[in-house]
């Protein structure tokens, strides 16, 4: 455990830097796996003084094995055992974090939680989960968003207690993201977006597509299976409370533990999420509906 | 070790081309960045660097998706990899992604140390020494790859900054022979285009957009997020390009057919793309886009509505939990 007067001398992270070079790695691993979630780790710095967090390297985890194939390295091993070839090229030998990527928005399970939990203390309290969604980008948004556990949260699951309550929008703090290029990069990147197929990388058209309709089924579908996961908890707590009212009358001992609050919260949160990413994509759908009646009305004349 | 040109003058002397006719490569962004990143960590300010490329080889076509730096050091006509880096970072990363094989390797350039010597005495900067992008040293390196791949290709990234740019070539060795008995190996340039998958494209596309803008200016990728979806910015950007295609247009009928200094058919060669993209408005009938239009409206308003409520359920549950718990 973090000794708490250093938590408060260490300033806590404002904003994240990373490099473009990062963010291409996370996307291509990303990509390559789908459909399965990958998760891998973020090598940098941090600057103390600013609050701005580096990231100038990203590495994937290999993929579990369960029989164990040829090379059957822990995940932990191949870590170190990366970080110490990247030194020998200069890389930042600093694990500031880890990515994962996420499916539709879906983010907020308790494996998440503990994972980022051990982060937050076992390597700083600044540790950070980068979370990249596959699917949304592919419409025309970097989505790649930056979480930490908020200081009450990691209180709270410290004291492993079952039934505190917190309210679901404070468990998660998202840090702003900017992207950064060195010297060289950006020269390159001239050049890049002044050749002759000038338009490869251009993006700025793709918002046009009417085809989100896919989208917002998804997000539905996943809403429902939530919402059922939800309905699940509240009966296990209903479960409970009567197995207590019973044993009162029996003059019983204490019947089982009660079932744990974090799930539900974590399902609200969720949900919620689920709903602000509806909401967002519809309302940009209105906006090309009628764009696009207006151009079938006027060269309709 | 030849040098990079090849002759055809002397019927004699002739390259074999019948192994690989046509090879072309295709980088993804990725790479590219990685070259550059490792080129800026290098340990000694006036070296290059070398690293390993992987990626996918179809018959000619060779896509390269990924790569690591190998240490290595060169002085004068010697050099020295760092074999058992390469093999163990090889395994460590074909743990990670099961479908990339080692396709050839990567250089910077190199500055080179006859002209640079001659500059630092006459009390030049280093910026007039000449850099090679193609040494001997090179051709020993290649020999090297040859060893772990078959036809290893050759890339590298011209970090020299003697042009304004980055430029990117890649080559591959192939024998010259002198009636028919093989001499030596000569790199020869292939074809080399820079391709990217959809999520590569938007990302490169967002480091582009920052690179234009002031460091004080910088917008985190939320923020940009949330332009992007807003349409006033695409709509904007689609209604200065019909002005300029119609200001094109108005400018070549007041002309009668010419347009400053394009010729005739690239002005036709223009006019005929814009009549296609006019064209490529879909007619459809009234009754039929109105149905479709309602129809989405109202998908729309319910999952709008639906969202809604679900919002105001759960604010309500945290409500009711808070005040119960405290």
């Amino acid at each position: 455990m973090t000794d708490t007067a250093a938590t408060i001398a260490e300033s806590t992270v404002k904003a994240v830097h990373i490099d473009g070079l990062a963010v291409m790695k996370i996307v291509k691993h990303c990509q390559d796996s789908l459909p399965s979630m990958v998760t891998g780790s973020l090598l940098g710095m941090m600057l103390d003084d600013d609050g701005i967090l580096e990231i100038t390297h990203a590495f994937p985890f290999p993929e579990q094995k369960d029989n164990g194939g040829d090379k059957n390295m822990d995940g932990h091993e191949y870590q170190l055992e990366m970080m110490k070839m990247l030194r020998e090229v200069n890389v930042d030998n600093n694990c500031v974090g880890w990515y994962q990527s996420m499916l539709t928005g879906s983010y907020s399970t308790s494996t998440l939680v503990e994972n980022q939990q051990g982060y937050q203390t076992d390597l700083s309290p600044n540790a950070v989960v980068l979370l990249y969604d596959p699917q949304q980008t592919n419409k025309g948004n970097l989505v790649l968003r930056a979480y930490r556990l908020s200081r009450e949260c990691m209180e709270l699951l410290s004291t492993q207690q079952k039934n505190v309550f917190l309210s679901p929008s404070k468990f998660f703090e998202e840090i702003p993201v900017y992207m950064k290029n060195n010297g060289l990069t950006t020269a390159m990147l001239y050049e890049l977006s002044q050749r002759s197929n000038v338009d490869h990388f251009n993006c700025d058209f793709e918002q046009f597509n009417l085809d989100k309709d896919s989208y917002i089924e998804k997000n539905l579908e996943l809403m429902c299976n939530w919402v059922d996961d939800l309905a699940n908890e509240q009966y296990k707590f209903q479960y409970y409370v009567r197995q207590q009212k019973k044993q009162q009358q029996n003059e019983g001992e204490d019947s089982g533990s009660a079932p744990r609050r974090l799930e539900s919260l974590l399902i609200n949160h969720q949900i919620r999420q689920y709903c602000d990413q509806m909401e967002k994509s519809s309302s940009g759908s209105f906006g090309k509906l009628f764009l696009a009646n207006n151009l079938q009305k006027g060269s309709g004349k | 070790m030849a040098a990079p040109t090849h002759h055809h003058s002397n019927p004699a002397l002739s390259l074999v081309e019948s192994s690989s006719p046509n090879v072309s490569v295709s980088v993804h962004p990725l790479v590219l960045l990685s070259v550059l990143d490792h080129h800026t960590r290098r340990q000694e300010p006036n070296g290059r660097v070398i690293g390993t490329l992987l990626g996918k080889r179809e018959g000619n076509n060779v896509t390269i998706t990924n790569c690591f730096a190998v240490p290595h050091a060169e002085r004068g006509d010697e050099v020295a990899i760092g074999k058992d880096f390469n093999r163990q970072m090889l395994s460590l990363h074909l743990l990670a992604s099961k479908h990339e094989t080692v396709v050839g390797w990567y250089g910077t350039a190199l500055p080179d140390d006859a002209t640079s010597g001659e500059a630092q005495q006459a009390g030049n900067t280093t910026n007039d020494a000449k850099y090679l992008t193609i040494t001997d040293t090179s051709s020993l390196i290649h020999e090297f790859y040859s060893g772990e791949c078959e036809d290893p290709i050759h890339l590298v990234v011209d970090t020299s900054m003697e042009s304004n740019g980055v430029p990117v070539r890649a080559y591959h060795s192939l024998p010259l022979t002198v009636k028919g008995m093989a001499l030596a190996n000569v790199f020869h340039e292939v074809r080399c285009s820079v391709v990217a998958s959809d999520p590569e494209r938007i990302v490169v596309h967002n480091m582009i957009q920052n690179a234009s803008v002031d460091k004080a200016e910088q917008i985190s990728i939320r923020e940009s997020n949330q332009n992007g979806l807003d349409l006033t910015v695409s709509v904007e950007k689609l209604l200065g390009m019909l002005e300029k295609a119609s200001s094109f247009v108005d400018g070549v009928i007041a002309n009668k057919g010419k347009s400053g200094d394009m010729d005739e058919d690239e002005v036709h060669e223009v006019g005929r793309k814009l009549a296609d993209t006019l064209s490529g408005v879909p007619s459809i009938r009234e009754e039929d886009f109105e149905s479709m239009f309602n129809e989405n409206m109202q998908d729309m308003l319910m999952v709008s509505y639906l969202s809604n409520l679900t919002k105001t359920q759960l604010t309500i549950a945290e409500k009711l939990n808070a005040s119960l718990s405290v």
